[in-house]
């Protein structure tokens, strides 16, 4: 009775898997989802006990007020930044050779997107009032920018979700549904120019955020008009890094599923395009950080030595953020040599989107934790279990909806006449 | 705008920031209402179906797109890119004048001449009242046997070509099969009687140009022989290398004397199911 149990279910999943397409067994997929889930599950008790009982379940405070979670916010929307680019890419620049890697493009960016929502519903708490910022938005603060632009994106990505979950086995069996796709699949362009608007104004004003911070000189920056440099070096990097990440997903996926999923040269010219854009950024980051050192700082009374006296932020981390995770990525990406070697070229991918990370962690943490009044101190902050439960939460749920849409959607779908999908063997 | 707000002035940040926001954010109502309203449309004026059709048709691989010339050996290697629909092909007129090579050879299925049919593996049989008759070919038969429930549609609804003429489920599949002709249907039949739709076509069946897309002759033969061979191949025990018999005609009722086979596929391929 069990077993035909068993068996009736794995017939039922199979019949939501698009035709010809090799998944793994229900029960293996299962085994693989259940860790995960347990780890959600846990994110959401967490986040739950959160907005319960407020922010006092957290270590920070009024001096820590950014930690974990807007570390995570800042560096998933730099990594999904790969999803409106790509968009860009191929609907605006008509670079069709990057056509196979869209769809990953866009559940990469919805879950970027929205795990990095959700995570600020938790830090910002009373969800229920999160209208208040479209009735009552500080036209002055970057802040009510990234507010509206994250907003609008996530209903972009939303939308260009649609006609890839709409095109499951089952799904496409609704003739509306269907047509609505196909509809909504011809308009997809304007959203990508939409989308890339949007993503141009918000990463610029998450970075512009810090720029602004006065009381901050480690953080604060002059700038164009009304946008200081980091406005610039946000964007910069965040397009620099989000091809780089899309590799590495779909390295990973190949390397778990056994199969070849994208052509090899399209890795070649993922990685390209993200050395080029990192090598700019490189070069800005190093203007920017000379400009810093010799005139701004100074000019609010601060020698630069003093940000770099406190451990574990020293010099070091400066010479990581721009040479270790920067310069050599750059260069290892662009070489022709190492980047036709799939080793080197997902290193470099690695160096790239780590180095991101690290520039949105140390803007985050090592801005805060500098003192900056004679009667400041150093300041250390460690996330509660609290915080951590809800950070790995929201990764969890970046991997089971992975998951669950290569599963059942088409992601790598194959152009016409084209097969991708194909295993190894 | 903002009501209650106390002590709200409007400033040109108001202005420039806002209407930019509520301009990004009519763009994407618009193109989602845009999309809905083009649905809307598209189902009021017949031309669903065709999309969904025309949308599931590029995905088939590009072995099941051969054009019926190529089936017929007419010329070597053609893909189909107008979705088995001929009577739009600009190329159909001069490729249908060469001769066939198809070597025909019994297959064991018999396919009566008189008729005319559709890769979905149907037949339409053009009657003398203007009407046309409708069934399941004989590979299907083969297939399926007696399926367990038949759902016909009602009589005088409006069908497309390529649109779900009628459902059957056998042994928990559930089987939706592919209407050859556009017009309405005046008849309801099942497996007993041999038949399964009577429909008023909507153009003259009597005129060639109205079945020319579907399959007849030299074409239907060579069309036959590839499905055969996929049928083959789909039903070899799971661990057995590739092979095809050279000889032996189809059992009846397949589905029942092979249940351990992967018929989900095997009736998705063969009913074009996309």
């Amino acid at each position: 009775m069990a077993s035909a149990t068993v068996a009736d279910s794995r017939v039922a999943d199979g019949k939501w898997i698009a035709r010809g397409a090799e998944r793994t067994s229900l029960p293996r997929f299962l085994l693989w989802l259940s860790p995960w889930a347990v780890v959600l599950a846990a994110g959401v008790y967490a986040a739950g006990l959160c907005l319960y009982y407020g922010l006092n379940q957290t270590n920070m405070d009024n001096r820590f007020a950014f930690g974990l979670w807007i570390f995570l916010d800042l560096g998933m929307i730099a990594l999904g930044a790969g999803a409106f680019f790509t968009g860009f890419l191929v609907y605006i620049l008509k670079r069709a050779e990057l056509r196979p890697i869209l769809n990953t493009a866009v559940v990469v960016g919805f879950i970027c997107y929205s795990g990095a929502v959700a995570i600020l519903m938790i830090d910002v708490g009373q969800p229920l009032r999160a209208w208040f910022t479209f009735w009552h938005p500080n036209t002055h603060s970057m802040l009510t920018e990234v507010t509206f632009c994250i907003s609008c994106y996530l209903l972009v990505l939303c939308l260009e979700y649609i006609p890839l979950l709409l095109r499951n086995r089952q799904l496409r069996k609704l003739p509306s549904f269907l047509v609505f796709e196909h509809q909504l699949h011809k308009l997809v362009p304007v959203l990508a120019g939409v989308g890339a608007l949007l993503s141009f104004f918000h990463q610029g004003s998450l970075g512009g955020l810090y720029g602004v911070l006065r009381g901050r000189p480690f953080a604060f920056r002059q700038g164009i008009f009304i946008w200081p440099s980091t406005f610039f070096l946000f964007i910069l990097s965040a397009i620099a890094s989000g091809p780089s990440f899309l590799m590495l997903v779909t390295a990973a996926v190949e390397k778990l599923t056994g199969k070849r999923l994208v052509p090899v040269e399209l890795f070649r010219r993922l990685g390209f395009i993200s050395g080029v854009l990192l090598g700019i950024y490189v070069a800005a980051k190093s203007i920017d950080t000379l400009i810093w050192i010799n005139f701004t700082s100074p000019a609010v009374g601060f020698a630069p030595w003093q940000y770099y006296m406190y451990k574990p932020f020293g010099t070091p981390i400066l010479f990581a953020e721009i040479v270790l995770f920067g310069l050599l990525p750059a260069f290892l990406l662009t070489f022709r040599p190492t980047a036709e070697r799939r080793g080197w070229l997902l290193s470099a991918a690695a160096l790239a989107c780590g180095g991101v990370l690290l520039n949105r962690f140390i803007l985050t943490v090592q801005t805060l934790a500098l003192p900056t009044l004679s009667f400041d101190e150093f300041l250390q902050y460690t996330p509660s279990w609290q915080e951590v439960a809800s950070f790995t939460g929201v990764i969890a749920y970046g991997v089971i909806i992975y998951s669950l849409s290569y599963r059942y959607l088409p992601m790598f779908a194959p152009a016409k006449g084209e097969i991708t999908d194909v295993s190894r063997h | 705008m903002f009501p209650g707000i106390d002590g709200f002035r409007w400033t040109v940040d108001h202005i420039v920031f806002l209407s930019l926001f509520f301009a990004v954010a009519l763009t994407i109502l618009a193109t989602v209402v845009s999309a809905a309203w083009r649905t809307v449309r598209d189902f009021r004026t017949h031309r669903a179906i065709e999309f969904c059709w025309q949308s599931g048709f590029s995905e088939l691989p590009q072995s099941d797109r051969r054009c019926r010339h190529e089936l017929a050996g007419r010329v070597i290697s053609r893909t189909c890119d107008n979705a088995f629909d001929c009577r739009h092909c600009s190329q159909y007129s001069q490729f249908a004048v060469l001769p066939a090579s198809g070597t025909a050879h019994d297959l064991g299925l018999n396919y009566p001449e008189d008729r005319c049919y559709h890769r979905g593996h149907t037949w339409v049989k053009a009657e003398q009242d203007g009407t046309v008759t409708v069934g399941l070919d004989p590979l299907a038969d083969h297939l399926l046997g007696s399926p367990d429930a038949v759902r016909m549609p009602d009589l005088g609804s409006e069908i497309e070509l390529n649109q779900t003429a009628w459902r059957m489920s056998k042994n928990g599949n559930e089987i939706r099969v592919r209407a050859p002709l556009e017009g309405t249907v005046t008849g309801v039949g099942g497996p007993k009687q041999g038949w399964y739709l009577k429909m008023h076509p909507r153009l003259d069946p009597h005129d060639p140009a109205t079945l020319r897309h579907l399959l007849r002759g030299a074409e239907l033969h060579g069309w036959l022989t590839h499905e055969l061979e996929r049928l083959q191949l789909q039903l070899r025990p799971s661990q057995a290398a590739p092979s095809l018999a050279d000889g032996g005609v189809l059992l009846p009722d397949l589905m029942d004397a092979l249940p351990d086979a992967d018929w989900d596929t095997v009736l998705a391929d063969t009913f074009l199911e996309l």
